[in-house]
C-alpha cells in the first residue's frame, strides 16, 4: 500500500504518536475534503438526530424525498409514550415546487398534518434547496404556529451549510426556541436534574434513570431521550444538566446555564470507570452526600458483579488491538478507557466531528504508536487498520463491511443498535459482543482464503 | 402524493435519483462515484447501500458548503475529482448531481470539459455527467438516467458484431449471476449492462480492492452501437430513458423488451427468445429447473388460495410478482409502487381480467406514487395476510401482525439482501416456498390454540398452578465472600450491619456474662436493645439509605441466633423480600446446627461463624457451665461432649453445601491456649475457611472475671502459627450484636488535575482548577473546586509571573497527594519535597483516587512501622 491513499489535503488531519509530542497539531472541526469520501453526513442530519428522539412531535422534512426516505426510523431510540416521532413527514417537493416555490406546499402540508394528527410540536427542517429557492419557512411556521396556537420550530439546516455539527447546534437553537418562554421563576426550582444528550438509543436513558432512581435523584426531562413537549417545557426547573453527549449538547447545556441558570457537567455512562465516576460526580454536583453513598453502594454491587463476569473475558481479550471511529470525540475517549479496562490497546482513533481539546486527551490515553484521524476515509482506514495490525473496529453501519472485507472483527456503536452499551449492562453487551467477534473461528479461516 | 394525507408524504415508499444513479455506477467496471452535492447525500446513500449490500460502499461527495452554493461548485468538484483519481485510479467517474447542484444551476458537462483542459493528465479518466435532481423521480428514474447517460458519453464503435446487448433494471447481484449463466448456457455473447453481479456481494479476498473490480467493461459499452440486437428486460424502461431505444434510434440497433424473467410464463418466455435468437436448445439442465418448478406450484398450490397479498416497490419489481402471483392462485389485493404508474395500472389489470374469474377475484387495489402511511391504511382495509417487497415494509407487517416475503431494495432488517433471488424457475421457486410456508406457519402456530378455545375451552375451567422456585444459595458464595468485612481484609470498605433480635442463649460460657451482650461477637457494654423481626426490617431499610457499601445483614445474638430461630428466620424472610443481593451472615454457638443447618441454608444464609473453643469435651467442661438441650440441661463433660458434637457435625454440613464457615476460638490464658492448634487442625479437616482466635475479654461478673487476657505477643504468635494450618482473620474487632459500619480507618486529601471532573484528564502543567478530595475509610467526598489563580495569597511563589508550576503547587500545599495525567520531573521533585505525593493517571477519577489512598496507606503504614 503506498502513500497515494493519503491525500496532500489530509495530511493535517492525520496524527501519528511519537514519543514527546502531543496531539495538538491535529486539524479537526473544518469542512470535508471534496472527493475524499468522508464518512460524515450533513447539517440536517446532525439536527435530526438530536431532535428526532422528541417523540410526539411531527418531524417534517421541507424539501424533495430522499432526505426523508434516509431518515425513517433508522434510530434505535425508544419511546415510553407517542410513536410518532418513527413516521417520516416530507413535503416531497417536486420540480414545479423547485421553480415557483415550496410555500404554499408547507403551508398545506402542516394545514394538513395539524387536521390529522393533532400534534402540539411540529419541527421543520429545511433542507438543500429550500435555503437556495429562498421558501421563507420562518414566516410560514410563525403564521401556522398562531393560527392553530401550537408550536412550529423551523430548523433551518440546508446541508451545505456547514456539517453535521451545524445541525446539532440548529437542534439545540430550537429547543431553546421551545422551552426558553417556560423558564422557571427561581423559587419553583425543584432538585432534580435534566439529562442532555442521551437520546435512549435501546433504552439507555432508561437506564441511566434507573440508576439515578436509586440515589433518589429525579429526573425531569431527557433531552432528548424519550422526550415529549410536556416534559421538555418542565426542563427549566432543574437544578442541574447533565451532558452525556458531548458534541451534540454541550452548547445547549452552555445556553441554559446562561439563559436559564441551570449549571451543567459532562458525564458519560460507557464503561464501568465512566458510569462510576460520572453516578458519583453528579452527586456531588447536587451537594447531596446521601446520594453519593447510595451511588457507592449501586456502583459496588454492580461492579462487583461485573468483575466476576470480566474475570472470564478479560483474558480471552488481553492484548488484542482496536481501532476506533465513531461520531463525537466523547464517545472515543470513553471506548479507549474501555478498551484499557479489557486489557486491549487502542492502535487508531478516528472521529466524524472530534473538537480539538477531546484529541488532545485522546492522543495522551492512545499507545506510544497510535493513528489519530479526524474525518476519516475508507482509504485512510483501509490503511491504517492494516498498517497497525487492528483485531476490530467499533464504527457504524458504513464501516462495517470494510472491517469485514479487511478480516476484522467489528463492535456496532451506532445510532441503529437494539443493545444498549452504557451503563453496567453496556459493559456486558460490549464485552461480549467484542468476545464474539473478536474470538470467532472464522478469523483463523480467513488465513485460509486462496485454495 | 395521492395517499391518506394529499399535501404530505408520510413514511416514503420511494427513494431519489442519486442513489439510482450510484447503483446503476456500481455495475461498472472500475468506477467511481461522485455526487455533486452537500455531504449528506453521499453519506445517506452509503448507509442505505452498505446495510443492504453488506459491502463496503464508497461514493464521494464534492462537499457543496455555503460558499459554493452561493458563488458555485466548480472548485469544490474539480478538487473532488482530483482527490478521487488520486486516491482511487478509477477509469471511469459517474459524477451524479442532486437537489442542490442543479438548483443551484451547476453545468456539470461544462466543469467536466474545463476539468480536462486543466488537468490533460486526466484525460484517460471517462468523467460522465449524470443530471439526477432528486425532485425530478426516484431511484428507479435515476438508475435508467444513469445508464442512458453512460450509453450516451462513451464513444461509440459502430462497427457491426454479434453481441447481443442485455439491459437490466435493477437486480441483486444473485439474481445477475443467474442471468449471466442462463446466456452463457446459450452459448450467447453479450454485453451485460449494468453488471452488479461481483461489486455489490464480493467475495473475501486476502486483499481487499477499494476500487470495483468487477462490472461492465466501459470498453465493452463502446461496442453496444455495433451489437446485433438489445434486449431489455424491463417492462417500464420505455416510460423514462431507455438504453435499448436510444441504441435503436441513434444506431438502428434492434430492441427487444421483455418482461423481467420471473415466474412461469415469463422466464419461458425469455428462454423461447433465447433459443430463437442462438438457434440452440434450451438446456437440460434449465429444463429440469422449469419441471421442479412446475412441480412445486402444483405441491403447494393449496396453501395459496387463503392468501391475500400485497406487494410494493419498483414498477417492474411489482408487475413481475402480480404476475407470479396469479400464475399461482395468490390474490394481490393490493399493489404499490412510489414511482409514477399510468401503465403499470394498466398492465395489472389486463393481467388480472384474463384470470379474475379463475381465482374468484373480485377487486383489487392498485396504487401508484403513494407513501408506506397509505399502504397502511389500505392494506388493513383490504384484510391483507401477507406482504411481498423491501424490508420497508416491516414497520407494517408488524403492526399488522403478518409475514413479508423480503424481496426488492432495501433489505436492512435481515442479511442476505444482495442475495434475494426472483428470476428464473429458481428464484421464483424460492419466493413460492416461501408464501408456502408462511401460510403453513400460520395455520400450524394457531390451529391448535383456535380449535381449543373454540370447541374445548368452554367445557372445562382455567387451572392454573404458580411454582415459586428458591434460588441455590451456593451460586454466589464466592462474590459474597469478596465483600464481607468480616471473611475478606481486603473488603475493609464493606460495611456489616449486625441485628440484635435474638437475646436468648442456650448454654452458658465462663466468660461470660448473660446480663450483658454475648461475648463471642460482641463487647460487653451497654446492654443491645433487642428488635422485633419487623423493627430489624426497618432498621435495616434505614441503614441501607445511609450507609455506602452495606453488603452484609449478620445475626449475632445478644444471645444466640439459633436460640431464637423463629425471630432469626422471620427477620431474615423479611429482609430477603426487600433486598435480593445482600448477603446473610450468622452467628451461633453450633449447638443447634445439625437442626436447622437446612432451613438456614434455604434462607439464603451464605456465611456462619461457630465459636469452638475446644474439640476436648474435658478442657469444654472448664469453659462451659451448662449445655441446655433438647429440654434437658448438661453440665460438665457431658454438656461440652453434646455441644462439641453438634457444632463439628453442623459444621461439615455446612461447608459440604458450599456455606462459608469461619470459626472463632476464644483463647483462654492456660485452659484451652495450648490446645488451640488441634482446634484448627480439626476445623481445617471440617471444611472450615478461616478460624478467628481473639483474646479474651474478662466480664466483670463473669466466671473468668479474674482470668488474665493474652497479650497481644501471644496472639499474633497463635495466629501466625495457626496461619501454616489455616487462614486466619486479623482484624476482628469484636464487635457488638448491633454494630455497623465498616472495620477501617484513613484520611487523606488528595488534588486531581482533571478537565471533565470525571477522569483525570490533564497534565498537572496546565492545570488552571484542581477537584480537591477527602479520602476517608474508602468514602470519597469532592471538597471543593479550586482555582490555581484565586489561591494565590501574595506570597513569594505567587509573586514569579512566570512560575506558574509554581502556583499551581502553592495551591495544593495542604494536600496529601496530586493526581495528574502527566508531570513534569521537575514539578514532581518540589512537590515531592513538600511532602505531596504525587501519582499519575488516566484513569476516572474515582478508581484513580482509590490507587492513590491504598498507596498513601501503604506508605504511611510504612512510615508507623519504623
Amino acid at each position: 500500500m503506498g502513500n497515494e491513499t493519503l491525500l496532500e489535503d489530509r495530511r493535517d488531519f492525520i496524527f501519528v504518536k511519537q514519543e514527546g509530542c502531543s496531539g495538538k497539531g491535529l486539524r479537526c472541526d473544518s469542512n470535508s475534503v471534496s472527493g475524499s469520501v468522508s464518512q460524515r453526513a450533513c447539517v440536517y442530519c446532525g439536527a435530526r438526530v438530536v431532535l428526532n428522539p422528541i417523540t410526539d412531535a411531527v418531524h417534517i422534512v421541507h424539501g424533495p424525498i430522499g432526505c426523508a426516505s434516509y431518515t425513517w426510523d433508522i434510530r434505535g431510540s425508544l419511546s415510553s409514550g407517542s410513536d410518532l416521532y418513527r413516521n417520516s413527514f416530507s413535503t416531497d417537493l417536486q420540480e414545479k415546487d423547485v421553480i415557483f416555490g415550496g410555500e404554499k406546499r408547507l403551508e398545506a402540508a402542516l394545514e394538513e398534518v395539524i387536521e390529522k394528527k393533532h400534534p402540539r410540536l411540529i419541527f421543520v427542517y429545511a433542507t438543500c434547496i429550500v435555503g437556495v429557492i429562498g421558501d421563507d419557512v420562518e414566516a410560514v411556521c410563525k403564521r401556522m404556529a398562531a393560527k392553530h396556537k401550537l408550536r412550529i420550530i423551523p430548523v433551518q439546516s440546508p446541508g451545505f451549510s456547514g456539517n453535521k455539527a451545524t445541525g446539532y447546534k440548529l437542534a439545540c437553537d430550537a429547543i431553546m426556541e421551545l422551552i426558553a418562554p417556560h423558564k422557571a421563576k427561581k423559587q419553583l426550582k425543584q432538585p432534580g436534574l435534566n439529562i442532555l444528550g442521551d437520546f435512549n438509543l435501546a433504552g439507555e436513558l432508561w437506564m441511566v434513570k434507573n440508576y439515578l432512581k436509586q440515589m433518589e435523584i429525579p429526573v425531569i426531562a431527557g433531552i432528548t431521550g424519550d422526550s415529549s413537549y410536556d416534559t421538555l417545557l418542565q426542563a427549566p426547573v432543574a437544578t442541574l444538566n447533565v451532558v452525556q453527549c458531548a458534541g451534540s449538547s454541550t452548547y445547549l447545556a452552555k445556553r441554559m446555564e446562561e439563559e436559564l441558570g441551570i449549571p451543567y457537567i459532562k458525564v458519560s455512562f460507557y464503561g464501568m470507570e465512566d458510569t462510576m465516576n460520572s453516578l458519583l460526580r453528579i452527586a456531588e454536583e447536587l451537594n447531596n452526600a446521601e446520594a453519593r453513598k447510595r451511588a457507592m453502594f449501586l456502583v459496588d454491587r454492580e461492579t462487583r458483579k461485573l468483575e466476576e463476569f470480566l474475570k472470564v473475558y478479560r483474558p480471552r481479550l488481553k492484548g488484542k488491538k482496536a481501532a476506533i471511529y465513531v461520531g463525537g470525540g466523547f464517545k472515543a475517549i470513553s471506548l479507549i478507557r474501555q478498551f484499557r479496562s479489557l486489557g486491549m490497546e487502542t492502535v487508531l482513533v478516528g472521529t466524524q466531528t472530534g473538537k480539538k481539546e477531546e484529541y488532545e486527551i485522546i492522543t495522551e490515553l492512545v499507545d506510544e504508536t497510535a493513528v489519530v484521524l479526524d474525518d476519516a476515509n475508507p482509504a485512510e482506514l483501509e490503511r491504517f487498520i492494516k498498517e497497525k495490525g487492528a483485531h476490530i473496529l467499533v464504527g457504524g453501519v458504513k464501516e462495517r463491511p470494510l472491517a469485514y472485507k479487511l478480516g476484522l472483527a467489528f463492535c456496532d456503536h451506532n445510532h441503529e443498535r437494539k443493545h444498549p452499551l452504557c451503563g453496567f449492562d453496556g459493559v456486558v453487551n460490549f464485552t461480549k459482543e467484542i468476545d464474539q467477534s473478536i474470538n470467532h473461528p472464522v478469523w483463523s479461516y480467513l488465513k485460509e482464503a486462496d485454495l | 402524493m395521492r395517499g391518506t394525507l394529499v399535501n404530505l408524504t408520510v413514511n416514503p415508499c420511494k427513494m431519489c435519483m442519486p442513489m439510482g444513479a450510484a447503483t446503476a455506477l456500481y455495475g461498472i467496471k472500475k468506477c467511481m462515484s461522485i455526487l455533486h452535492g452537500s455531504q449528506g447525500c453521499s453519506t445517506y446513500i452509503r448507509r442505505h447501500m452498505a446495510t443492504h449490500y453488506n459491502e463496503p460502499v464508497d461514493i464521494a461527495s464534492s462537499s457543496l458548503t455555503e460558499e459554493g452554493t452561493v458563488y458555485g461548485g466548480e472548485r469544490n468538484l474539480m478538487q473532488g475529482l482530483i482527490n478521487l483519481i488520486k486516491v482511487y485510479h478509477p477509469e471511469v467517474i459517474g459524477v451524479a448531481t442532486t437537489c442542490l447542484a442543479e438548483t443551484i444551476g451547476e453545468d456539470v458537462q461544462r466543469i467536466i470539459s474545463n476539468f480536462y483542459e486543466i488537468y490533460p493528465e486526466y484525460r484517460q479518466v471517462t468523467i460522465i455527467p449524470i443530471a439526477s435532481p432528486g425532485y425530478s423521480g426516484t431511484q428507479y428514474e435515476g438508475y435508467m438516467e444513469a445508464l442512458y447517460q453512460i450509453v450516451k458519453a462513451v464513444p461509440m464503435n459502430t462497427v457491426r458484431h454479434q453481441k447481443v446487448n442485455v439491459v437490466t433494471g435493477q437486480l441483486s447481484p444473485a439474481d445477475t449471476r443467474y442471468l449471466k449463466t442462463i446466456l452463457d448456457s446459450f452459448g450467447l455473447d453479450y454485453i451485460l449492462l449494468p453488471d452488479l453481479s461481483e461489486n455489490l456481494d464480493g467475495g473475501y479476498e486476502p486483499e481487499y480492492q477499494k476500487l470495483p473490480a468487477g462490472g461492465t467493461d466501459i470498453r465493452e459499452i463502446g461496442k453496444m452501437a455495433g451489437a446485433r440486437m438489445t434486449i431489455e428486460l424491463s417492462t417500464f424502461a420505455g416510460e423514462t430513458k431507455s438504453v435499448g431505444r436510444y441504441l435503436q434510434e441513434t444506431y438502428g440497433v434492434p430492441c427487444q423488451v421483455l418482461n423481467l424473467p420471473v415466474g412461469l410464463r415469463d422466464s419461458d418466455r425469455l428462454l423461447k427468445f433465447l433459443k430463437a435468437l442462438t438457434g440452440r436448445e434450451i438446456p437440460a439442465a434449465i429444463r429440469k429447473e422449469r419441471a421442479r418448478y412446475l412441480d412445486a406450484m402444483v405441491d403447494s398450490h393449496k396453501y395459496f388460495g387463503e392468501v391475500r397479498a400485497a406487494i410494493y416497490g419498483e414498477t417492474d419489481f411489482a408487475y413481475s410478482m402480480v404476475r407470479l402471483c396469479t400464475e399461482n392462485g395468490i390474490f394481490p389485493v393490493l399493489t404499490a409502487t412510489g414511482s409514477k404508474g399510468d401503465r403499470l395500472k394498466e398492465l395489472i389489470r389486463e393481467e388480472l381480467q384474463g384470470v379474475s374469474d379463475i381465482l374468484n377475484i373480485r377487486e383489487t387495489i392498485i396504487l401508484d406514487e403513494v407513501d408506506f402511511q397509505t399502504i397502511e391504511a389500505r392494506a388493513r382495509e383490504a384484510k391483507v395476510n401477507l406482504m411481498i417487497g423491501n424490508s420497508d415494509g416491516r414497520r407494517i407487517a408488524g403492526k399488522l401482525g403478518i409475514p413479508l416475503i423480503r424481496r426488492g431494495f432495501p433489505i436492512h432488517d435481515h442479511v442476505g439482501g444482495q442475495r434475494l433471488r426472483i428470476l428464473g424457475y429458481e428464484g421464483s421457486l424460492s419466493i413460492l416456498d416461501e408464501i408456502a410456508n408462511c401460510m403453513i406457519d400460520r395455520k400450524e402456530s394457531s390451529f391448535r390454540d383456535e380449535l381449543y378455545a373454540r370447541y374445548y375451552k368452554k367445557l372445562q375451567a382455567d387451572i392454573s398452578m404458580q411454582a415459586t422456585s428458591v434460588k441455590p444459595a451456593e451460586s454466589r458464595t464466592d462474590d459474597r465472600t469478596q465483600s464481607h468485612p468480616c471473611f475478606n481484609c481486603k473488603a475493609h470498605k464493606y460495611a456489616r450491619m449486625h441485628l440484635p433480635i435474638a437475646p436468648r442463649c442456650n448454654i452458658s460460657c465462663n466468660y461470660c456474662l448473660r446480663k450483658y451482650d454475648c461475648p463471642n461477637e460482641s463487647r460487653p457494654g451497654v446492654t443491645t436493645q433487642i428488635l422485633k423481626p419487623q423493627e430489624a426490617l426497618q432498621k435495616f431499610l434505614e441503614a441501607r439509605k445511609k450507609v455506602p457499601y452495606l453488603t452484609v445483614v449478620g445475626i449475632a445474638g445478644p444471645g444466640d441466633a439459633l436460640a431464637n430461630f423463629p425471630e432469626t428466620r422471620k427477620t431474615l424472610e423479611l429482609i430477603r423480600k426487600e433486598d435480593q443481593d445482600i448477603t446473610f451472615c450468622l452467628s451461633t454457638n453450633g449447638l443447634m446446627l445439625p437442626h436447622y443447618a437446612e432451613d438456614l441454608i434455604s434462607l439464603g444464609v451464605s456465611h456462619v461463624t461457630v465459636t469452638m473453643n475446644v474439640v476436648d469435651p474435658s478442657i469444654g467442661a472448664k469453659i462451659y457451665g451448662y449445655v441446655d438441650y433438647m429440654g434437658v440441661r448438661y453440665e460438665g463433660e457431658a454438656g461440652a461432649a453434646i455441644l462439641l458434637t453438634n457444632q463439628m457435625a453442623g459444621l461439615k454440613l455446612l461447608t459440604s453445601r458450599g456455606i462459608v464457615c469461619k470459626v472463632n476460638i476464644v483463647m483462654l490464658k492456660g485452659i484451652n491456649d495450648s490446645h488451640i492448634p488441634e482446634v484448627v487442625h480439626k476445623c481445617k479437616e471440617l471444611g472450615v475457611t478461616m478460624t478467628n482466635i481473639m483474646p479474651l475479654i474478662p466480664v466483670k461478673g463473669s466466671v473468668f472475671e479474674q482470668l488474665e487476657p493474652v497479650g497481644e505477643d501471644e496472639l499474633l504468635a497463635m495466629r501466625k502459627a495457626c496461619g501454616n494450618t489455616l487462614k486466619q482473620m486479623y482484624h476482628c474487632r469484636q464487635c457488638r450484636a448491633d454494630a455497623l459500619g465498616t472495620l477501617g480507618q484513613e484520611s487523606f486529601s488528595i488534588a486531581v488535575a482533571s478537565r471533565s471532573g470525571i477522569m483525570v484528564d490533564q497534565h498537572f502543567g496546565h492545570v488552571t482548577e484542581f477537584y480537591i478530595y477527602q479520602y476517608h475509610n474508602g468514602d470519597i467526598q469532592l471538597k471543593e473546586t479550586r482555582q490555581v489563580e484565586k489561591y494565590c495569597d501574595g506570597s513569594l511563589e505567587c509573586e514569579e509571573k512566570e512560575d506558574r508550576i509554581g502556583r499551581i503547587i502553592h495551591s495544593i500545599a495542604d494536600c496529601n497527594a496530586v493526581i495528574a495525567l502527566r508531570i513534569g520531573e521537575a514539578p514532581r521533585e518540589k512537590l515531592k519535597a513538600k511532602g505531596i505525593q504525587v501519582f499519575t493517571d488516566c484513569d476516572g477519577i474515582e478508581a484513580a483516587l482509590h490507587k492513590a489512598a491504598s498507596k498513601l496507606r501503604i506508605k504511611a503504614e510504612n512510615h508507623m512501622a519504623k
